[in-house]
């Protein structure tokens, strides 16, 4: 399995894996996997019921909640494991000069394994969660993909 | 103190005398107290571990300057790093005046045995595998997720009670063998029912009863399977497992038998690293 390529056994936390009795509840394909509803309409992807990662931060597989703030913005970078990097513009009012300026935020969030091929220049839709690690308190819940490089670098905002 | 010793359990008794009364280590200077070390400076106490997240560095890299003091609610404490041993736990008085058991040597816990749904206690062997590190094995600490070897003959004993049979009995022909079991059960099963049968007037309702008693066990074994890797297991009167819970934190070292998918997986680890 290639999941299992840590050194610790990967499994997901509410499934009992050598139950040899059925496990009442949801299956898929034979295998017992714990997928639930983050709620407020957004849909599981596809790839999170018929998958078999384990990622205890997945919103659907694992064990976090979404609650709290939902934003959505430009993938920046994908460089980490499992996490994004996402640009949020927006514009700043100065009443001095009765106009606008534009700034941007960048904010990292987990990416789950069910989004594969997130790629710099997609639209993500981020949900809050409890602080996943020093700088990650967002979790992606809905994917984008987008054509075009040039997506990255345009003032977007949402 | 109470001096008088019956047994090896009393003997723990004594040593977690003040785990009963945590007042005990409460009322200690803090130098004293066990597992916890800090300054004391005139009357002030400083703080060694601090849990605030004050002194780390920001998002962007850039440093964060100091505008509090440490606080006491936000201290961590020096790590437990329970061995192998006699038993020897310490309470700890937490925020709130709740306690702690620091568990600093253990030699037993609760294992359950996921498949059947039972547990029973019973001592640990050996600490043979931790993925987060190699040293903890070396060291045979105890810590959450650390696999390690624990005796399996509580759960042998439960096995033949609960089933009949011996783990690892060759299989005879069905018919055969509830043959022969049933004639063998119930000249067993006599000597130690009368005891309990004292009650029972009847002839014919012990007569029943016992009948029942062993067809349940033949029920209890149609169709059911223990893995080979866990009857080979069971032949050594070793198991490996899973620990479960936090020995520095509640003072325990309980978990469960590892099984199916993961026990292979441990084990295939530990073949590798034979190898090497």
């Amino acid at each position: 399995m290639t999941e299992q390529n840590q050194r610790a056994f990967q499994k997901q936390k509410g499934v009992f894996v050598s139950d040899k009795r059925r496990v009442l509840g949801r299956w898929v394909k034979g295998k017992s996997r714990l997928v639930k509803k983050i709620g407020l309409d957004f849909k599981t992807p596809k790839e999170a019921i018929e998958g078999t990662y384990i990622d205890k931060k997945c919103p659907f597989t694992g064990n976090v909640s979404i609650r709290g703030r939902i934003l959505r913005g430009v993938v920046i970078s994908t460089k980490m494991e499992r996490t994004i990097i996402i640009r949020r513009d927006y514009l700043h009012y100065l009443k001095k000069y009765n106009r606008f300026e534009k700034r941007h935020r960048n904010l990292p969030a987990h990416c789950s394994p069910c989004f594969k091929h997130v790629k710099p220049g997609d639209i993500v839709t981020i949900g809050q969660t409890r602080p996943l690690s020093k700088t990650v308190h967002f979790n992606v819940i809905k994917w984008e993909p987008q054509q075009g490089v040039d997506a990255v670098k345009q003032f977007r905002q949402f | 103190m109470i001096t008088f010793i019956i047994c090896n359990q009393f003997i723990t008794i004594l040593e977690t005398n003040e785990w009963s009364n945590p007042l005990k280590t409460y009322g200690k200077k803090p130098e004293e107290r066990a597992g916890h070390t800090s300054v004391v400076v005139g009357h002030k106490m400083i703080m060694g571990i601090s849990r605030a997240k004050d002194k780390k560095r920001k998002l962007t890299g850039g440093k964060r300057k100091k505008w509090r003091s440490k606080r006491q609610a936000r201290i961590g404490r020096p790590p437990a790093n329970t061995k192998l041993g006699p038993k020897l736990i310490r309470p700890v008085r937490t925020h709130g005046g709740n306690t702690k058991y620091r568990a600093l040597r253990l030699d037993s816990g609760n294992w359950s045995w996921g498949s059947e749904a039972i547990s029973r206690k019973t001592r640990i062997l050996d600490v043979v595998y931790n993925a987060s590190n190699n040293e903890l094995v070396r060291t045979k600490t105890l810590v959450k997720g650390a696999i390690v070897i624990i005796d399996a003959t509580p759960f042998k004993q439960w096995y033949k009670q609960f089933y009949g049979e011996n783990i690892g009995d060759k299989k005879m022909k069905k018919k055969e063998k509830e043959n022969k079991e049933k004639e063998t059960e119930e000249k067993k099963e006599e000597p130690n029912q009368k005891q309990l049968r004292q009650k029972w007037k009847n002839k014919n309702e012990r007569k029943k009863k016992m009948k029942k008693y062993i067809q349940k066990k033949v029920k209890r074994r149609e169709g059911h399977v223990i893995s080979k890797q866990l009857i080979d297991q069971f032949k050594k009167g070793k198991l490996f497992a899973s620990i479960s819970s936090r020995p520095g934190q509640c003072g325990r070292c309980d978990g469960y038998i590892l099984e199916g998918a993961e026990l292979d997986f441990y084990v295939h680890k530990l073949k590798t690293k034979k190898k090497k």
